[in-house]
């Protein structure tokens, strides 16, 4: 998630964030990624039944460029447009100077989000 | 005061007596989580692991396992069913990629839904390096599945859950 968190960092999940609510577009999330404790800080760029697509680094939903602002490094990713699945958000981290298959990023279950980090 | 003494001793030995059970006849979870233990261990590599030591673990790995076994693990482009003697080989192969690996397994959750089925859900965590010194560390979230053959608790699923699917 650099540049907006560093590697090595610490923060606390605020896990009542979502009790009440759904989650949006462009909210840090925590992702329980294995057992109670692996988690995966991500930010959502896409909600159910919306179609998400990369060309050269450019995000784009439902066809439309989006604004990126927290990504500040240079990002040369292309997906081919693919559909979120019904109770799910599609989530990516900030950091896309990587190869694209080096990153960890996709569609996760709604059921797997455990909260927001607290700052 | 003998009465005492006999009364402390025999409350010893039947506090022994119980230990001695419960460490002699283990329940279900114990022997499903010892087979974890074992798969561990035995894929496990230490750098000054030696050709004899090699050979006895990759023939071991494939005791743990059905006459066939289910894996599920898309991310790795490795899913069908396989002999116990291929997943031997396909270990051995790997292992061979590694000069030092480490299998650690966290976070049980067990249950068996039927009398000789055990399903379980757990975390694995590998970590190693390879031969040219790249560093390897991968964690993920394993649903197996465990079948009673003739009183040994042997995989017979095992799924990589794929939480972010591109």
């Amino acid at each position: 998630m650099e540049p907006t968190y560093h590697n090595g960092g610490v923060n606390f999940c605020w896990r009542v964030r979502y009790l009440f609510s759904e989650p949006r577009r462009y909210d840090v999330i925590t992702v329980r990624f294995a057992g109670s404790k692996v988690m995966l800080l991500k930010r959502v760029v896409a909600l159910e039944d919306e179609q998400v697509e990369f060309r050269d680094g450019k995000l784009f939903i439902d066809g439309k460029e989006m604004e990126e602002p927290y990504v500040r490094l240079p990002c040369h990713w292309n997906l081919p447009p693919r559909r979120v699945e019904k109770d799910c958000v599609y989530v990516i981290g900030d950091n896309r100077s990587m190869p694209i298959e080096n990153h960890h990023f996709g569609q996760a279950s709604k059921n797997r989000i455990v909260g927001v980090p607290l700052w | 005061m003998v009465k005492i003494r006999y009364l402390l001793v025999g409350g010893l030995i039947v506090i022994i007596g119980i230990f001695a059970f419960f460490y002699f006849f283990p329940n279900e979870e114990k022997k499903v989580k010892k087979q974890f233990h074992l798969l561990s261990e035995w894929v496990s590599k230490s750098p000054e692991e030696n050709a004899f030591t090699m050979l006895q673990k990759i023939k071991n790995i494939g005791t743990l396992f059905d006459e066939r076994c289910e894996l599920k693990a898309p991310s790795q482009s490795l899913s069908g069913s396989y002999t116990r003697e291929e997943i031997s080989t396909y270990a051995g192969s790997a292992r061979s990629h590694l000069s030092q690996l480490d299998l650690k397994f966290y976070d049980f959750h067990i249950f068996f839904p039927e009398k000789e089925i055990a399903k379980v859900t757990l975390t694995g965590r590998l970590t190693g390096r390879s031969g040219t010194g790249e560093q390897v560390d991968e964690t993920r979230e394993l649903e197996c599945v465990l079948k009673k053959i003739e009183r040994k608790w042997l995989f017979s699923e095992i799924e990589v859950v794929e939480v972010l699917k591109k």
